[in-house]
């Protein structure tokens, strides 16, 4: 009995040990050195020299007048979040839904094209966005005038608007993602229990909400939890698409925040305590999440 | 029961128009990129609407392979990405498995440090990693890029596994144990090939997140010989003045090994619960 | 199978993903296992310059057998931010290469080393002042080139004589701005420019009598010729008509390249780009104010050298070698020739080539006419404090009044937040 469980035991060590060696050995070190960051001054004039003067930076991040302004920015980083995961989900289970059907031919065809946005290179597709945003040459301006008669959008110029192009760039990116995810989650649903739900004269909607849903479910959390920490801090499209940050420097995200104090301006130690705060947030939102939807346990308990 | 066949014909009709719906709105950007690779002196963008570009040329395409070392920059992508593959499904499997069917000390907390270690904005992440990859002697090598990227992909895949993991019932490997399997059989011969659809997303995602990943390899490999096609493809983009002919020639050549692993991965996107495995 | 077999099997794939990584690891270890001494130079130039640069090092490397020199591409903010993280971290190029801003944040964090005692006096007295980048009392940067300058580039198809005034400009610009077919759409415009980025702005606040800074580096962005050519640019947009709606870079560059701009705002970097392109173009100095009397000033930077304060001694001297071989004319004058770039070598500047190329001769009066660009650290703060209000002006939210105030303001926040 005693060395069952010994192998027992050297079995599981095996199987966990290396995956979380690599992961801790690369993010421990960082992670300390930014929280020592943000309790210091370090920025262009203490590059070298800089010490640790307490939670300075952080009142700083929290009260600090700035342009734009921090709250703003906050909201602004969860309406991006919360819309974007909710199109991202939705477009990519009811993709999934649509593609998984028996009666679909051609299957691999629409796979292949419809992944393309995610295979793609982000930065010139961002830009080719972009592009397709201008107000007088941009293929979706072109398209509203010319077929539908309506008024050309000032999509980049407008803080609204620039914000909605933004939404409208990585909800396209990021679909196919969640896409793929569902395909896979589909396929994890016994075919009985269709049959069954069949046999029983359920509709479509019965079948989708009592069987479908709950049984993607323990695949679709992690998507759905990282996607929303990736989403939060993506900084790349609403950098490139918006060109860091134009009209007036409204279209932010907090991660762009903390890029331009970092890179910008030099103030590491104000940059760090703002990726602590970030974490800080994304942290409460993760555990509230995960207790939710019981993400730890299994699911046919 | 009978579905009625008008019924199925038109939940068929319409799933195609959605289908084709979706995929020109997935292709129209795709295809603008495939137009700045035709188009001669690097337009990123055009005036008009039309499909193909006026003096349409493939000349891009030549000049991508003759006068850049981009076949190289192709090799070192390859070898980067197929081991952060390697890697990713076969620590990612067995850790997954370990959270989903064991419970031990420090198993929520281990779940959560994993989504931790996904929280932290990578911008201030660079100058601490660089310091500790020269500490480490991991600079410019391929060592430390492929640390690097599987402790980027790997919380996520090990996550999607574990949950793939609970969707598949105990009762197998009590059925698994009966027969007179170890532990290590069960879950080798029994349990992976049922979680086949996680094994391709785990296997695409690591595969993505080393063939696209630009940051961290800017920051780690100094040498040209080294580059992988991230920073190959960047060296065409300069601050006023890039070659998109050649960034877009390039972008439609590095999408197409993406979009080819995916579907041949795709034939395992397959529902492995089969009946009579176990009776219940 | 048993345990132990199970074990081994795991053993077994652990390893060949191991094996795996040493096989590219190793692939690493191409570049060692050379003794020669190594220098590398980090730079953000475009590839035509990179070009010739490679074969100007692979020249070198043949008379200095015991050396190689790498370079290595780095886009311009990643350059900045790359070698900063690089050097603080004791590591980085030998050299650094790029234009003169970057010696404020560098020479702050005292990543770069003075120069003024590795050269002799007579070696610099051979190069236009303007190249040598001095600051707070030392000598930073040592320039081969003299640029980045803005100016008026224009397709003698559609404007055969450039404008010499901002009357002139906008006379031009109306008469070749039309609808070509019959759309109610402007399908040509006058002139084009990435008008929405601050640095292309600059000559206009110039050539209305404003600048950015004083002499101690202060901001004064609250100065008439901000209004002035804030208005002058809502001018040609919204009265004239004469520039497309909204442009940025990208846009602007595409207009000109069709054919579809007569006349583009742009800087040295670009011309080459467009005689490829098979256009015919001409390049003129930027046009006088007439209400002011000026002329339009752009900001001029040279492009120049730095060594890493990390340097060791024993590549020092083989480093400063090497400057001196790109610096020297026979050096400069081949990037001058294929790419109409601005040597500093006042023999090269001097030479029939300069003098009598007209894309040179043009530039050179640009130039003279220009300002050199600020070197202070505080001068991204600067960019960053007039582009949100700018942008306002040009999205009809602000007046240019009320536009160069805010511009003030957020330039002394963020000044001060950058040195606290």
């Amino acid at each position: 009995m005693q060395s069952q469980t010994f192998r027992h035991r050297v079995f599981l060590f095996i199987l966990v040990a290396p995956a979380f060696v690599v992961l801790f050995g690369v993010v421990i070190y960082p992670f300390f050195y930014n929280i020592v960051l943000s309790l210091s001054n370090m920025n262009l004039r203490h590059i070298r020299d800089w010490r640790i003067i307490g939670f300075g930076q952080y009142v700083k991040v929290f009260t600090e007048p700035s342009q734009p302004d921090f709250y703003v920015v906050f909201v602004k980083t969860v309406i991006w979040t919360v819309v974007n995961l909710f199109f991202h989900v939705m477009l990519g289970v009811f993709l999934a839904l649509v593609l998984n059907q028996k009666e679909i031919r051609g299957k691999a065809i629409f796979r292949a094209i419809l992944v393309l946005p995610w295979a793609v290179p982000q930065l010139i597709v961002a830009l080719t966005w972009r592009g397709m945003f201008n107000y007088e040459y941009g293929s979706i301006n072109l398209m509203l005038t010319q077929w539908f008669n309506l008024p050309g959008v000032q999509w980049l110029r407008q803080p609204l608007e620039a914000f909605i192009a933004v939404i409208i760039t990585n909800v396209w990116l990021g679909f196919p993602f969640m896409m793929v995810i569902a395909l896979g989650a589909l396929q994890s649903i016994p075919h009985d229990l269709y049959e069954a739900a069949d046999i029983d004269g359920a509709s479509w909607y019965h079948k989708l909400r009592h069987i479908t849903i709950p049984l993607i479910q323990p695949v679709m959390v992690p998507a759905i939890t990282l996607g929303t920490i990736w989403t939060f801090n993506n900084l790349n499209i609403v950098w490139l698409v918006s060109n860091a940050g134009e009209p007036s420097d409204q279209t932010h995200l907090m991660v762009s925040f903390v890029y331009k104090a970092a890179f910008n301006f030099y103030r590491y130690g104000y940059g760090a305590a703002l990726s602590m705060v970030i974490f800080f947030i994304l942290l409460i939102f993760s555990l509230t999440f995960m207790r939710k939807s019981k993400a730890t346990q299994n699911v046919y308990s | 029961m009978v579905r009625s066949k008008k019924s199925t014909a038109l939940r068929v009709t319409a799933s195609y128009a959605v289908l084709m719906v979706f995929s020109l709105i997935a292709l129209y950007p795709v295809w603008q990129i495939f137009n700045i690779s035709l188009r001669p002196s690097n337009r990123l963008l055009s005036t008009s609407l039309e499909l193909i570009p006026a003096n349409a040329s493939f000349g891009n395409y030549v000049a991508l392979f003759t006068e850049r070392p981009f076949l190289l920059w192709m090799l070192n992508s390859t070898l980067v990405s197929l081991t952060v593959t390697l890697t990713g499904v076969v620590l990612a499997s067995m850790c997954g498995y370990a959270f989903s069917r064991f419970a031990f000390i420090g198993k929520k907390i281990g779940l959560l440090s994993l989504l931790v270690t996904q929280m932290f904005p990578a911008t201030m992440l660079l100058l601490p990693m660089y310091i500790m990859l020269v500490q480490l002697h991991l600079i410019n090598s391929y060592l430390g890029i492929v640390i690097m990227y599987s402790a980027t992909a790997l919380p996520f895949c090990i996550w999607q596994m574990k949950g793939y993991y609970d969707t598949i019932p105990t009762s197998l490997e009590e059925a698994g144990k009966i027969d007179g399997c170890n532990e290590f059989q069960t879950f080798y011969q029994i349990i992976l090939p049922l979680a086949a659809p996680a094994l391709v997303i785990t296997a695409l995602f690591s595969f993505m997140a080393a063939w696209t990943e630009y940051v961290v390899a800017a920051q780690i490999l100094q040498d040209t010989e080294l580059w992988t096609l991230p920073l190959g493809l960047k060296s065409f983009e300069s601050n006023m003045g890039s070659e998109w002919g050649l960034y877009g020639a390039a972008s439609v050549i590095v999408t197409i090994p993406v979009v080819v692993l995916f579907l041949s991965l795709s034939r395992w996107l397959v529902s492995g619960l089969t009946l009579g495995s176990v009776k219940e | 199978m048993n345990a132990r077999a199970a074990l081994r099997a795991a053993v077994g794939l652990m390893s060949a993903v191991i094996v795996l990584t040493a096989v590219i690891t190793a692939d690493g270890c191409r570049t060692s296992g050379d003794d020669r001494i190594r220098l590398t130079i980090w730079h953000q130039d475009r590839i035509d310059i990179r070009i010739i640069l490679q074969r100007q090092l692979d020249r070198f490397m043949q008379t200095h057998s015991g050396v190689r020199v790498e370079q290595l591409f780095k886009e311009t903010e990643e350059l900045r931010s790359g070698f900063i993280i690089a050097a603080l971290a004791g590591q980085g190029p030998e050299i650094v290469y790029g234009p003169s801003d970057q010696v404020g944040p560098f020479e702050l964090m005292q990543i770069i080393l003075p120069l003024e005692e590795s050269f002799p006096r007579e070696w610099l007295a051979q190069f236009d002042p303007k190249g040598l980048t001095w600051y707070k009392g030392h000598l930073y940067q040592v320039a081969d080139k003299l640029g980045n300058h803005l100016t008026l580039v224009y397709n003698r198809k559609l404007v055969p004589v450039p404008p010499a005034s901002d009357e002139d400009l906008i006379r031009i610009g109306k008469g070749l701005t039309t609808d070509l077919n019959g759309d109610k759409k402007t399908d040509r415009y006058g002139l084009t420019w990435n008008y929405t980025e601050p640095f292309f702005f600059i000559p206009f606040m110039t050539g209305f009598g404003g600048w950015i800074m004083d002499e101690a580096g202060n901001p004064t962005l609250n100065n008439r010729g901000t209004i002035d050519g804030l208005k002058f640019i809502t001018r040609l947009r919204d009265l004239e008509k004469i520039i497309p709606n909204e442009a940025d870079y990208n846009v602007a560059d595409i207009l000109f390249k069709d054919g579809n701009a007569g006349m583009i705002i742009n800087g040295d970097w670009s011309w080459a780009g467009y005689q490829n392109a098979g256009l015919d173009i001409g390049v003129a100095p930027l046009p006088q104010i007439s209400s002011t009397g000026l002329w339009c000033a752009p900001m001029v930077s040279p492009k120049g050298f730095s060594l890493n304060a990390n340097i060791s001694d024993e590549k020092k001297a083989l480093a400063l070698e090497l400057i001196r071989f790109l610096m020297s004319e026979e050096c400069q004058m081949e990037a001058t020739r294929e790419l109409y770039t601005m040597p500093t070598h006042l023999g090269a500047q001097q030479s029939d080539f300069v003098q009598r190329n007209e894309i040179l001769r043009n530039s050179r009066i640009q130039i003279t006419r220009g300002r050199p660009l600020p070197v202070i650290p505080e001068l991204r703060a600067i960019w960053d404090a007039m582009r949100p209000s700018y942008q306002a002006v040009l999205a009809g939210t602000m007046t240019p009044e009320r536009a160069a105030e805010e511009m003030q303001l957020l330039a002394l926040r963020r000044i001060k937040e950058m040195n606290e």
